[in-house]
């Protein structure tokens, strides 16, 4: 069984702060259990793309160690003639934009991008099994209530990333 | 323009001056949150837990009783004192504002957590009173740091930074939301 786990920018706020110790903690659980997270564009551009955040103790990420060690990769881009991967992220659009009461303006397509890989890694048969670390809910619950409609039924779990969770991760997490 | 119920007794513009040193104070700040959290309590009980001087601790609750933002719940020694919740409502120009006790607890913890301090120097304190009412929405689950960027007008990744740092503070205080 192939699990793939994809991790959204929140995780790596997360692990922000003056000691890493989480950021550390998440590495080595990673490493152990041979595990890579992969991080669609999106949330690569969200963690570079903001000089200010530098002045931030959490916007000091070492994101960067986990390219060059290998446990944090890009994901391939989204395949968007890939009639499953448009649907839903449409469909997760609508989704985010009723469970926080706004219109959907306020959200965009590249907002859905974490549900989007994970249709699109179930759907090319690259993984059977997905994970979606995040601190997004409304994706999260998005993920869980709409890739299991197309058949990919107690294939997606989200998990939201807490402090306790991050405090607590091993190796076992990843297996 | 200020407006609160009447509390004790205090007129608002009298409150309004501690409440402006709690604003200032985060010392100050996270005395008023712990009593309020945590009492009734004694002064020594605060010095212990907070790990601040006897002598500021004394002058701290003595600041807040004046201003009837706490009160003696015992009148022997040692004195025990609980605190009142804050809801002072500004308005000018049309924006209106309520320090709330959350305000204050989110204060209270920019001196253990710079990501607050850095947040506050940047956005100011309205800022701030901001950000913890999308934090209620972000623990709720109804909006995520990408809405709250754009609505805010914050890259995600400062989104997402400040949300954090307001999510242990906005979770003991839901119930408490207005």
């Amino acid at each position: 069984m192939t699990t793939v786990y994809i991790a959204d920018t929140g995780v790596f706020v997360r692990c922000g702060g003056p000691d890493k110790n989480k950021f550390q903690r998440l590495r080595r659980a990673l490493r152990q259990a041979g595990v890579s997270l992969r991080i669609p564009q999106r949330v690569y551009t969200e963690l570079g793309g903001d000089p200010a955040a530098d002045a931030y103790p959490s916007g000091n990420i070492p994101y960067p160690d986990g390219f060059e060690e290998g446990w944090i990769v890009v994901a391939d881009d989204l395949d968007y003639t890939n009639p499953l991967v448009s649907t839903v992220m449409d469909e997760a659009r609508r989704f985010i934009a009723n469970e926080t009461d706004r219109s959907e303006d306020i959200t965009e397509k590249a907002d859905t991008a974490l549900v989007g890989l994970a249709a699109q890694v179930l759907d090319t048969g690259e993984a059977d099994h997905v994970v979606l670390l995040t601190t997004d809910k409304p994706a999260g619950r998005a993920a869980e209530t709409l890739i299991p409609q197309h058949g990919f039924s107690d294939r997606i779990e989200f998990r939201y990333v807490s402090v306790e969770f991050l405090e607590s991760i091993t190796a076992q997490e990843f297996r | 323009m200020a407006q609160s119920p009447p509390r004790s007794g205090r007129p608002p513009i009298q409150q309004l001056q501690t409440v402006a040193d709690l604003l200032e104070t985060p010392a100050l700040a996270r005395v008023y949150a712990h009593i309020l959290h945590d009492g009734p309590v004694t002064v020594s009980e605060i010095v212990d837990t907070l790990d601040i001087p006897q002598g500021t601790a004394y002058d701290y609750v003595q600041n807040l009783e004046t201003a009837s933002l706490v009160e003696k719940t015992r009148e022997q020694r040692p004195y025990e004192y609980d605190a009142e919740p804050i809801a002072l409502t500004l308005s000018t120009d049309g924006k209106t504002q309520t320090i709330t006790p959350a305000l204050i607890a989110a204060v209270a913890r920019r001196e253990e957590d710079e990501d607050i301090d850095v947040y506050i120097e940047r956005h100011g304190l309205d800022g701030l009173a901001i950000a913890l009412e999308y934090a209620y929405e972000y623990v709720d689950g109804t909006v995520n740091h990408r809405i709250a960027a754009r609505e805010l007008d914050l890259s995600p990744l400062e989104a997402e930074i400040i949300l954090q740092a307001l999510e242990p503070v906005a979770t003991e205080y839901v119930g408490a939301a207005a």
